[in-house]
């Protein structure tokens, strides 16, 4: 009998694993990939010592004003001095809790409608999300419930471009559906005003909407009577967030298959009916990543406020750069870190965008 | 551009029409004055890291409220930009606007508003290397300028070296960080822009005491505080809040000796504080008015030094805002 012995497995040829293959397949794969990564790692090695030398080595950490920064770097006290007002704008200290319980109230709902069963989901998550943005402004407001009354004027900073981007993505949300349903009624009069809201505000920029309802609104209004200025430009931001989501909705419709209506008709279902139970379902899944990416649209657009005097974050930068114990010239400084906090904002809503693809996606695969 | 600025004061006329109202009566209803103030320019409104405001034209809100309502906390600021200022104050959203505003011809007759006075007397300015030797405008022949694209300092500076037969290169940047980089590297000899602005753009330089700014100023820009049209009581208090503060500077009284002159100072002293004629009364105010003011902001040069000059880190001398007899052409109308 011939005894078969099993030889000893041998390692895969270098060329194929291993660090080496990786460089070969990832860095060098043609000669023209292989002098572009030349050139990028001769600029990187050429940049990037001097930049964290700015950053991090010869930065300034500590201390509490301008005099600390004696060192060639960054001067990071300019942050650290100036962090209340970037995050909470002028909002008074021992009322920050407010903030912070609106905040945590908004993460919690989110938190919510991704956790909860599919059963809830609708008859808890959808009123509390619309809920939210009137109790939010009860509570940071004061008046209604005996707290310490805040005027809209101390509101700022980077809490105010959250919780104006979330105030008014909530309403601007079943607002945009309302009007893509008028948009494809059968309904002269419903069609035409729909039509005409979702171009203007569409068609119009965001910035002279801005204007329009800091300025040329307030004339129109009797005498005496002032509305507020945040308010006035939520409701601007709702219009033109609706006008967005309505064509995003419109996309969803268009991609539903008449089957689906037809179906809903057989059953005997009502307009309202077949909307909400039907197709309204099947849209939001269809147009997901089209609202996530409005909503990333609409949060980075409420910085546009700094041009009409409101203190959300970047027109804190702003102005703290003109206070005259701070014009050491800290502009990098003050951009770069607002860039960082928008960025690491945007990206990670991206990123539970595209869970949240995935966890919707029920797709009839072929 | 035109087109949309006429259709701007078009519109601002259109409905500013007089009304009759009582700004005193409803900021004592209130007991808040409402005040328009910039979203941030050094030393005139500028707000710290806790959130509180300080500079030359919030002291005009401070000081107007002291005599009003007798507490110069009791301002609520309303941050405006250049655009939405003047609409701010029609509409009446705030009571005053104390906002860097140049009292121009145009602006006081045609946007139904008045301008209360000067609180500063600013004009574009030259700022030169103390490396370049010069001491006068006039010797900047042939130079090369640093100058903010789209500003009213262009004509003043064209202007200028017309008049004088001088010629001069320009290098014009976006914005006026970008100027202070330009004289600092070197692509101009000299920055031109407005006065208060030159001290601002020169603490930000890597040598600060390497750059002089020079004494010639070649445009008109008085700032004061602007009031709607209409209201005349409203105006005088106004008015006469920037002028007790000037008159306290003449008359030696500061926020440390009011209460003391009030009981025992000369009778000009006595009067502006109260203790002696009815100046309060006539405002429609309490007697005590002008000492809330010197006592609680300041007199001018108590303001103008914290916030500008020698204790702030401006360090702008007083020049043109001198008291008239002391170089400067600041003058208050007798009170009396």
């Amino acid at each position: 009998m011939q005894e078969f012995k099993v030889l000893p497995d041998l390692p895969a040829p270098v060329k194929t694993v291993g660090p080496v293959a990786w460089l070969k397949n990832n860095l060098f794969s043609s000669w023209l990939n292989g002098l572009a990564t030349i050139v990028v790692v001769a600029i990187l090695a050429k940049l990037l010592p001097g930049l964290l030398d700015w950053l991090f080595f010869s930065a300034n950490w500590t201390g509490t004003s301008q005099d600390a920064c004696t060192k060639e770097g960054a001067c990071w006290v300019f942050i650290n001095s100036w962090s209340k007002q970037f995050f909470y704008g002028s909002y008074p200290d021992g009322q920050l809790w407010r903030i912070n319980l609106v905040l945590a109230m908004l993460v919690g709902i989110i938190t919510l409608s991704i956790f909860i069963s599919k059963e809830y989901r609708n008859k808890i998550v959808v009123p509390l999300f619309l809920l939210l943005p009137f109790i939010g402004l009860i509570i940071l407001d004061g008046s209604l419930i005996g707290l310490q009354v805040v005027s809209t004027d101390l509101w700022g900073g980077f809490t105010l471009n959250v919780l104006l981007a979330a105030a008014s993505i909530i309403v601007a949300f079943p607002l945009g559906a309302l009007w893509a349903l008028g948009r494809r009624s059968e309904m002269p009069l419903a069609r035409s005003i729909s039509i005409i809201l979702i171009e203007f505000f569409r068609g119009v920029p965001v910035l002279a909407l801005f204007f329009m309802g800091s300025v040329m609104l307030p004339l129109f209004f009797p005498e005496g009577t002032t509305v507020d200025k945040l308010v006035r430009v939520w409701i601007v931001l709702v219009l033109f967030m609706s006008g967005y989501m309505a064509e995003v909705f419109r996309g969803g419709f268009q991609a539903i298959p008449k089957g689906q209506y037809e179906a809903a008709d057989a059953i005997g279902l009502g307009y309202w009916q077949k909307n909400a139970l039907i197709i309204f379902p099947q849209v939001i899944k269809v147009s997901m990543p089209n609202i996530l990416a409005t909503f990333v649209m609409l949060f980075k657009n409420t910085t546009f406020l700094l041009i009409i005097g409101i203190f959300e974050m970047l027109s804190t930068a702003q102005t703290a750069l003109t206070n005259s114990n701070w014009l050491g010239g800290h502009s990098t400084e003050a951009y770069l870190f607002v860039g960082l906090v928008f960025w690491v904002c945007c990206y990670s809503m991206s990123l539970i965008a595209t869970s949240i693809e995935r966890k919707l996606n029920t797709d009839h695969r072929n | 551009m035109h087109k949309s600025i006429l259709f701007g004061l078009a519109t601002v006329a259109l409905f500013s029409a007089p009304v009759q109202a009582d700004t005193l009566e409803d900021v004592k209803k209130a007991g808040m004055l409402k005040c328009g103030v910039s979203t941030g320019l050094a030393g005139f409104s500028q707000k710290d890291e806790k959130g509180s405001w300080s500079g030359l034209d919030v002291d005009v809100c401070r000081g107007v409220a002291a005599a009003v309502l007798g507490d110069a906390s009791k301002v609520t600021y309303k941050p405006l930009t250049a655009k939405e200022r003047f609409t701010a104050l029609q509409s009446g959203e705030i009571d005053i606007l104390s906002r860097n505003t140049t009292w121009t011809h145009t602006r006081d007759t045609s946007l139904g508003l008045n301008f209360a006075g000067t609180i500063y007397y600013d004009g574009t300015g030259f700022m030169v290397s103390k490396k370049l030797g010069v001491k006068s405008a006039l010797e900047l022949d042939g130079a090369a300028a640093c100058i903010q694209a789209g500003t009213s300092t262009e004509l003043a500076i064209a202007d200028y070296f017309r008049e004088n037969n001088m010629k001069y290169k320009v290098v014009t940047f976006d914005t006026s960080d970008q100027t202070r980089t330009g004289l600092e590297s070197g692509r101009c000899d000299f920055l031109v822009s407005d006065q208060s602005q030159l001290y601002a753009l020169r603490i930000g330089l890597k040598d600060p005491a390497g750059a002089i700014v020079l004494p010639e100023v070649i445009s008109k820009e008085p700032l004061g505080p602007v009031v709607r049209q209409g209201d005349d009581k409203w105006f005088n208090i106004t008015k006469w809040v920037v002028n007790a503060s000037i008159e306290g500077e003449f008359q030696g009284v500061t926020s440390e000796n009011a209460d003391e002159l009030a009981k025992s100072g000369k009778p000009g002293q006595k009067r502006l504080l109260g203790t002696e004629g009815d100046l309060g009364e006539k405002l429609g105010l309490s007697k005590d008015w002008a000492l809330n003011v010197i006592k609680q902001v300041g007199n001018y040069s108590e303001s103008f030094e914290r916030n500008v000059g020698q204790d702030s880190p401006l360090k702008i001398k007083r020049g043109l805002n001198a008291q008239w007899n002391n170089g400067g052409i600041l003058y208050s109308p007798a009170m009396r």
